[in-house]
């Protein structure tokens, strides 16, 4: 029985964003998409400071796994974990896999969902200040994270957000919620 | 009475936010550099020099000035940091600089004569003699007003000074007086005029306790909150406190300013320039904040009412709950 | 003759005009302190009580062979508290001042820099010196170190540590005792005056903070920061200030006044301190430049 204030279930297909590309498993892959980030974009690590070397654990809570990250420019490490491992994290943040997404790509602003609960946050403030005015002033997108210029990156970028954008329409328009 | 149009001073905390400003309409944008040079020196927040050097190209390309804050105390031994963040400010091309030390005002006054000087709020000076004293030792062109000052106060004032005056119409609300506030260092050991910061993020906690969570900065207890209540950060002046016998907000509820109805009345005492706070928010924050008073801004210029500022921005003040302040005198 | 000279500074709370003729009056006859302040620094509506009878205490301490500063407003609004500022600061005597605002009327002038004046650094404290500033007591946040550093590089004007007292941490338009008793500044009927420590302010868990007086925030607990002789002239520090309470100020003044002298150990002055009835338990945080709240010597 779902309690009356949970938030909108992720519908399948969205569960199926998640490639693994070239046969690498997910925490490769964003290893090497956060390095290529810091290559072609030094400035969000300078940014970030001495909170790129800080861990910061995501645990989307409709996802069977969580990830740890350590934002520190070509030292960069994501790696996948089992939801009990996120403990020893600086920062843990923790939320519906929507609502990260969203903030990430600016749809969401990071200080309503974290005061309104949605997300929640824990651990050192100060990095967590650190990586959301870093991620504010990044104005990333999904294909900045994913190495692609051109065409290409305006076809993801829409595709993705695209897709976010109606999985997002289509995970609150679900019957049954809240 | 200001016969020129009033000027629209928006925040930019990150280069990203000083595009947003402009392009929503600011007439000046003001940041910082990246250290305690200015006050509100949070992690991963303001510019590099060349940072700075980029968004000044960028406001004069789209016909907005920049100011930049040095707007804190410089600490003994160490006067050369500030003096260096003007020189750098004065070099980017800037087209003012907010200050309150005396060291930097000097500093700014003697070595770069041709970039404005503003006095910056942390600078508390409310009446004629103080800002009259500021303007004859260091030639400043503006005065950034405390925020606790009355309509009629301030259209006293600006009758009595030649300087210009800026006043805060929106965004987070001081309730002590600006600049002369220790309340942070008592509690964590930084503070606005030691550090560019108040209540610093590394010394809150979020406790959750079987009364709810209790937000605390270096342990001593802000506020609670019930579960299923949005949390707040634990700003020491913004908490619930005990005081003979009550438990209240005790020195301001937390809300946040909206003088968005008092333009007019702020155009008619004498204030040249509006001010927007909010350094630390963000782009969609600030985009919409500014795009708002742009509006109601130009409606009072054209000479008419300013349009519902107040429903257009409900929904981005903290707690959605909003106060005139002290422009209206009941506050006291 | 003691090297290092005992202030007393302004009394910051509303105390009736008979209170603070006993006050001044056993000071002038017993305590061991070389100069006082005296004046109203908070709240000008407290002015007309107080004014009266500050002649017959000044004449009084000056008799007793006090050196008398006047203290002035540290945040004055009206056009009468403007005013006040500009008169005492036509004074001969010394006068302290503690906003911008008076500095125009007293520039040329010799005059002490009271701690609600943003000194800082040695720049802004030769910037004040060369208007006039004799002594500096800079705001209660700057450490005992950083002190001795601005006393190193501005030797024409003397430091002063404040010692002793519930701490100043802000001023504000509002008034917290009327707020309390839901009452408007223009109309507080004066409650503050119940008060004669501040009022204590303490959080949802009961954990002593703050305190309130009229638009002042101070420290519930009490600064009692004890340097010894030797510490004090290595930094080059010359003058103590104590801020008055309702406690016995006249020991206060002789325990500094002993371990000024080197005649008291650091610890013993601290214990005898704290068989006083002081408003709050002792801290000196902000002198060892750490969060001002914290006692780094044991009681």
């Amino acid at each position: 029985m779902r309690s009356p204030n949970a938030e909108p279930l992720l519908p399948g297909f969205v569960r199926r964003l998640f490639p693994t590309v070239a046969g690498l498993p997910l925490g490769p892959l964003l290893t090497l998409s956060l390095r290529s980030l810091a290559g072609r974009r030094p400035g969000l690590f300078e940014r970030l400071g001495e909170y790129r070397s800080a861990c910061f654990g995501i645990d989307p809570v409709d996802l069977a796994f969580a990830f740890r990250v350590v934002p520190d420019g070509q030292r960069s490490s994501v790696r996948v974990v089992s939801k009990d491992n996120t403990a020893g994290a600086d920062v843990l943040i923790r939320g519906p896999l929507l609502t990260l997404l969203g903030l990430l790509d600016g749809t969401l602003d990071g200080d309503a969902m974290f005061f309104s609960r949605i997300i929640s946050i824990s651990g050192r403030t100060e990095a967590v200040l650190a990586l959301r005015n870093t991620i504010e002033d990044a104005e990333l997108r999904p294909s900045d994270l994913l190495g692609l210029h051109g065409i290409l990156a305006r076809c993801v970028d829409t595709g993705v957000l695209g897709t976010l954008g109606a999985a997002r329409r289509l995970a609150d328009n679900s019957p049954g919620e809240a | 009475m200001t016969t020129t149009r009033m000027e629209l001073v928006c925040p930019a905390g990150t280069p990203a936010t000083l595009r947003a400003a402009v392009q929503a309409g600011a007439d000046a944008v003001y940041c910082g550099f990246r250290d305690e040079t200015n006050a509100r020196n949070f992690p991963g927040l303001n510019f590099s020099r060349d940072e700075l050097a980029e968004g000044v190209r960028f406001a004069h390309g789209h016909g907005s000035k920049v100011l930049v804050a040095i707007n804190t105390f410089a600490r003994v031994d160490e006067v050369d940091i500030w003096k260096k963040a003007a020189d750098m400010a004065a070099e980017s091309g800037a087209d003012a600089i907010i200050a309150a030390d005396f060291a930097v005002l000097e500093h700014v006054a003697k070595n770069h004569k041709q970039i404005r000087l503003h006095l910056s709020v942390q600078a508390a000076a409310a009446t004629p003699e103080a800002i009259e004293f500021y303007a004859a030792h260091f030639g400043v062109r503006r005065v950034v007003l405390p925020r606790v000052l009355s309509l009629q106060e301030i259209a006293a004032l600006n009758r009595a000074i030649d300087v210009e005056t800026e006043a805060f119409v929106f965004g987070g609300l001081c309730v002590m007086i600006e600049g002369r506030c220790y309340l942070s260092s008592y509690a964590t050991g930084k503070s606005p005029n030691l550090n560019g910061v108040c209540s610093p993020p590394e010394m809150v906690s979020y406790d959750e306790e079987p009364n709810g969570t209790a937000a605390r900065l270096s342990g001593f207890t802000i506020d609670r909150y019930e579960r299923g209540q949005p949390v707040g950060y634990p700003t020491l002046c913004k908490g619930k406190f005990k005081a003979g016998g009550k438990t209240s907000h005790l020195f301001e509820d937390p809300v946040s300013l909206n003088a968005g109805g008092m333009i007019s009345g702020l155009k008619g005492a004498g204030v040249t320039a509006l001010k927007i706070e909010g350094r630390q928010r963000g782009k969609g924050y600030v985009s919409e904040v500014v795009r708002a008073f742009r509006k109601a801004l130009d409606a009072v210029e054209a000479g008419g009412d300013a349009v519902d500022v107040d429903r257009l921005l409900a929904g981005q003040s903290e707690g959605a709950r909003q106060t005139a302040g002290a422009y209206e005198k009941k506050w006291r | 003759m003691s090297e290092i000279a005992l202030t007393l500074g302004p009394v910051f709370f509303h105390w009736s005009s008979d209170r603070l003729q006993d006050f001044y009056r056993r000071i002038a006859d017993e305590a061991p302190i070389e100069r006082v302040h005296v004046g109203e620094v908070v709240c000008g509506k407290r002015m007309p009580f107080s004014d009266p009878a500050w002649p017959a205490i000044i004449e009084r301490l000056e008799r007793g062979g006090k050196q008398v500063v006047l203290s002035t407003l540290a945040a004055p609004a009206t056009v009468r508290e403007r005013r006040s500022i500009e008169d005492l600061c036509g004074d001969e005597r010394l006068v302290e001042i503690n906003d911008v605002s008076g500095l125009r009327s007293r520039s040329g002038k010799p005059f002490v820099a009271g701690p609600f004046l943003n000194v800082y650094n040695e720049a802004s404290a030769q910037f004040l010196i060369q208007l006039g500033a004799q002594t500096i007591c800079p705001p209660v946040e700057l450490s005992f170190a950083a002190i001795g550093i601005l006393s190193s590089k501005c030797p024409e004007a003397q430091f002063e540590i404040f010692a002793f007292g519930r701490l100043p941490l802000a001023l504000s338009g509002r008034c917290y005792h009327a707020r309390i008793h839901r009452l408007h500044k223009d109309s507080c009927q004066f409650t503050c005056e119940k008060d004669p420590d501040g009022l204590s302010v303490d959080t949802l868990d009961d954990q002593q903070f703050l305190a309130v007086n009229g638009v002042q925030t101070l420290s519930n607990q009490v600064q009692a920061f004890c340097p010894s002789l030797a510490a004090l002239t290595s930094k080059g520090i010359r003058r103590i200030r104590l801020s008055p309470h309702t406690c016995n100020m006249v020991e206060v003044a002789r325990i500094y006044r002993r371990l000024a002298d080197g005649k008291e150990e650091p610890d013993d002055a601290r214990f005898a301190l704290s068989c006083l009835d002081l408003p709050g338990t002792m801290v000196d945080g902000y002198a060892h430049g750490k969060p001002g709240w914290q006692a780094t010597a044991p009681a």
